[in-house]
């Protein structure tokens, strides 16, 4: 943009200001319009996030001084029963929520995708369950798992071999796959509409080409509908895992990491440890690891997008 | 395309973002400590709970007096985490909730509250307060925090189903024993037991245990860290409990223990499904409850002392409880305020024992004399009060005397004993080295002395 300006002596001459003005100008704008996000960031979330790596390298109650033990919660994490089996829960938990869930979700969509009459209907009862809040959903799924008042007693009655005596949440053998189950019926429908909305952007002409080429239904999909539906995928798969790190809500309100810590995460045990038990410090660095595990898979996607050349 | 802004739309904006920034500061320092009055922080079972404690306790607080005190109501399972950011953060309320002594221990050890003997002697707290309570609110000598509620342990039964099978409350090992044989041969549960959605409810089991089984001067010696947790007659009795356990007289049995709840227990207890139940005094406001709720008479309800579960352990023991001990912020401006609203709560005998008649909420640590009673308290609840400044089987509930993280311990190891994952000699080799590091660090509250 030009400025127009009086020379003095007379007449008007047009004059642009020096580029490097400009542009100094320019990014003094932009950071004036990221400021007030910048500032809520570093107050909400940067500042926490700096705090807590630097009370993971202290002795905390949470209430009296913090005394520095450098690296002693680390270690400690290394050694600690409880750390290592919420680990394994959580990466049991991603690898799940990797499969099943996706594999669902993929299924549905497309299934959903080759239908006209009826879509409407089969979306929304999909959906249902996921506009549930989580601690409804959670206790309607305790009620019915129940071993006594649930559904188990009623088939039970009937017969149906496996039914006597089952306790899903309250046997430590069963209890994180019957919260995965439950988490995973609140969360497929979503998935299906993520992926139906993909898959409803991908070119037909490539359909009717590869059907031309005598591509059969599962040739389209691999060929044709994944990698059209990919950047939707890569970022599911991704969100996957860091969501899977993060999974509090069902386990806190079914089990809250029992019976006998078999459905403790990661959060759960920071939670547990920080407010139940008064040891900051020590939550603070399981937190700490809790982010580095994102830090990595975001690391990691972002190296794959750029050797792949993935136009994600 | 690109567009220059102005110079004074530019200034306008950078106001704007720092006007943002300073509201934004602003919302992170609100807290405690205003000068617009004393703030109090209260969370209630029930809304009728609440209400009544705004107009008996808030209002006439505010009526009777030059003070004000403003309540603001939190959850009733979020006051103690809130109020321990709030006071690691500087901005308590005023008056600081703990959930018993180890809560208010590490408070006045981090001088986030104040001492308050002075006022202790203004307002007469301790010729009140029972001696145990005054003991257990001393921090290095000085006075730190006020129980304001206090409850025990015991057991509940139903009368009817009592009185139908013959049978009377325990007293001795061997008739609780007898009893739970009896109760399973009739496919009862003998005594309720359960975790499922408050994984602490095995506390409160492990604390009629330890009383009952151990008896207040060996547990006295525990937490004075005379003797072990690891000794011989501790595991002995962890492992007779577990052996009741696998025999399904806790809770049926290991396999629904996880999934029992307290509520489920209490309507067991009222339509005879389980005989015993060994539980806080705070049910005594809603056990008649589930007697209602199930069709049952809710006059049917009773309770006795913990039975002795060891040959040397005379029966009747009360292990005590503090509900709630209230410490004033080291930050308050107005702390003699604060203390008057502390005495206030406290030190009116007649509007604690209304409060317990109406709503069933416990009373402070004081001695009650039978006419201290309104005429519509519940007699079962007035018998507690009346008994236990008489008894001289006083014991300790974990909650209260054990530090927080021996007392997480206890409860969370001993998932693992009821799977089979962890021995009983394992579990208390655990609750040792967790104490021992507690102790040592004076995170653990002073136990008073048995009698």
């Amino acid at each position: 943009m030009s400025t127009t300006t009086l020379v003095a002596g007379g007449g008007t001459a047009t004059s642009r200001p020096s580029p490097v003005r400009t542009n100094r100008r320019r990014r003094l704008t932009g950071l004036l319009f990221l400021a007030p996000l910048l500032i809520v960031n570093v107050l909400v979330i940067a500042g926490p996030a700096l705090t807590s790596v630097a009370y993971s390298f202290t002795d905390w109650d949470g209430i009296n001084p913090p005394s520095f033990v450098g690296w002693d919660n680390y270690a400690a994490l290394a050694g600690d029963e409880a750390f290592v089996s919420a680990l394994g829960h959580n990466l049991l938990w991603t690898l799940f929520f990797l499969t099943v869930p996706m594999s669902m979700g993929l299924l549905g969509a497309y299934l959903l995708s080759r239908i006209r009459r009826g879509r409407l209907l089969f979306q929304t009862l999909f959906f249902i369950p996921y506009v549930v809040a989580t601690v409804v959903s959670a206790a309607v799924w305790r009620q019915i798992l129940s071993p006594t008042a649930g559904i188990i007693p009623v088939l039970d009655s009937f017969g149906v071999p496996g039914m006597d005596g089952l306790n899903p949440l309250g046997d430590p053998e069963l209890a994180l796959g019957a919260i995965a189950l439950i988490n995973n019926w609140q969360w497929w429908g979503f998935l299906v509409m993520l992926f139906l909305a993909a898959m409803q952007s991908v070119n037909p002409a490539l359909y009717e080409a590869a059907r031309l080429d005598g591509a059969g239904r599962w040739r389209e999909f691999w060929h044709v509908t994944l990698p059209g539906i990919r950047p939707t995928l890569v970022f599911l798969l991704l969100m996957t895992i860091i969501w899977s790190f993060l999974v509090f809500d069902y386990v806190y309100i079914l089990t809250q990491g029992g019976p006998a810590g078999s459905t403790d995460m990661l959060s759960t045990l920071l939670y547990r440890t920080a407010f139940g038990e008064g040891r900051a410090g020590h939550a603070s660095a399981v937190g700490v690891v809790m982010a580095l595990i994102s830090a990595t898979t975001i690391a990691g996607y972002l190296v794959l997008r750029r050797r792949l050349r993935w136009e994600v | 395309m690109t567009y220059q802004l102005p110079r004074r739309d530019m200034f306008k904006m950078a106001g704007g973002a720092f006007a943002g920034a300073w509201l934004l500061t602003g919302c992170g320092s609100s807290g405690g400590g205003s000068s617009s009055g004393v703030e109090y922080w209260g969370a209630f079972p029930t809304p009728e709970t609440e209400e009544y404690f705004r107009s008996q306790f808030i209002d006439t607080f505010n009526e009777s007096t030059e003070h004000s005190v403003s309540m603001s109501t939190k959850q009733l399972t979020d006051l103690a985490s809130l109020t321990d950011t709030a006071v690691s953060s500087g901005n308590a309320p005023d008056i600081i909730y703990s959930p018993g002594p180890s809560t208010s221990v590490n408070y006045a050890q981090g001088l986030k509250t104040l001492e308050l003997d002075d006022y202790a002697t203004e307002y007469g707290w301790e010729d009140r307060l029972l001696p145990w309570a005054t003991q257990l609110s001393r921090v290095e000598d000085r006075l730190h925090s006020v129980p304001t509620s206090y409850g025990s342990t015991v057991l509940y039964y139903n009368r009817a189903v009592f009185e139908d099978n013959g049978w009377t409350p325990p007293t001795t090992k061997a008739e609780f024993e007898d009893l739970c044989e009896d109760a399973d041969s009739k496919g009862m549960i003998p005594v309720g037991a359960g975790n499922s959605g408050y994984p602490a409810q095995s506390e409160w089991y492990l604390t009629c245990l330890l009383n009952a089984g151990l008896g207040p001067h060996f547990l006295y010696s525990v937490l004075t860290g005379d003797r072990d947790w690891s000794d011989p007659a501790v595991v002995d009795l962890i492992q007779s409990m577990k052996s009741q356990l696998d025999k399904g007289w806790w809770g049926g049995g290991a396999d629904r223990y996880f999934t029992n709840t307290d509520p489920d227990m209490c309507t067991g207890l009222a339509t005879g499904e389980v005989a015993m139940y060994m539980s806080g005094t705070w049910s005594f406001s809603s056990m008649g409850s589930f007697f209602t709720d199930s069709g049952n008479d809710p006059e049917d309800w009773d309770w006795a002392p913990l039975p002795s579960l060891a040959d040397d352990v005379d029966p009747g023991v009360f292990p005590l409880a503090i509900g709630t001990a209230l410490s004033i912020d080291s930050g308050s401006s107005d702390p003699d305020a604060a203390a008057a609203f502390l005495d206030h709560i406290m030190g009116d005998t007649t509007r604690s024992l209304e409060y317990l008649a109406v709503q069933g909420e416990n009373p402070p640590p004081v001695a009650y004399e039978a006419s201290d009673f309104p005429e519509d308290t519940d007699p079962r609840v007035q018998r507690l009060y009346e008994e236990i400044p008489e008894s001289t089987n006083i014991g300790y509930a974990s909650w209260t005397f054990l530090p927080p993280e021996t007392n997480t311990a206890l409860y969370t190891e001993f998932d693992k004993v009821i799977t089979g994952d962890m021995s009983p000699k394992e579990y208390t080799e655990v609750l040792d080295s967790t104490f021992h590091q507690e102790l040592g660090a004076g995170a653990s509250p002073a136990p008073f002395t048995p009698q």
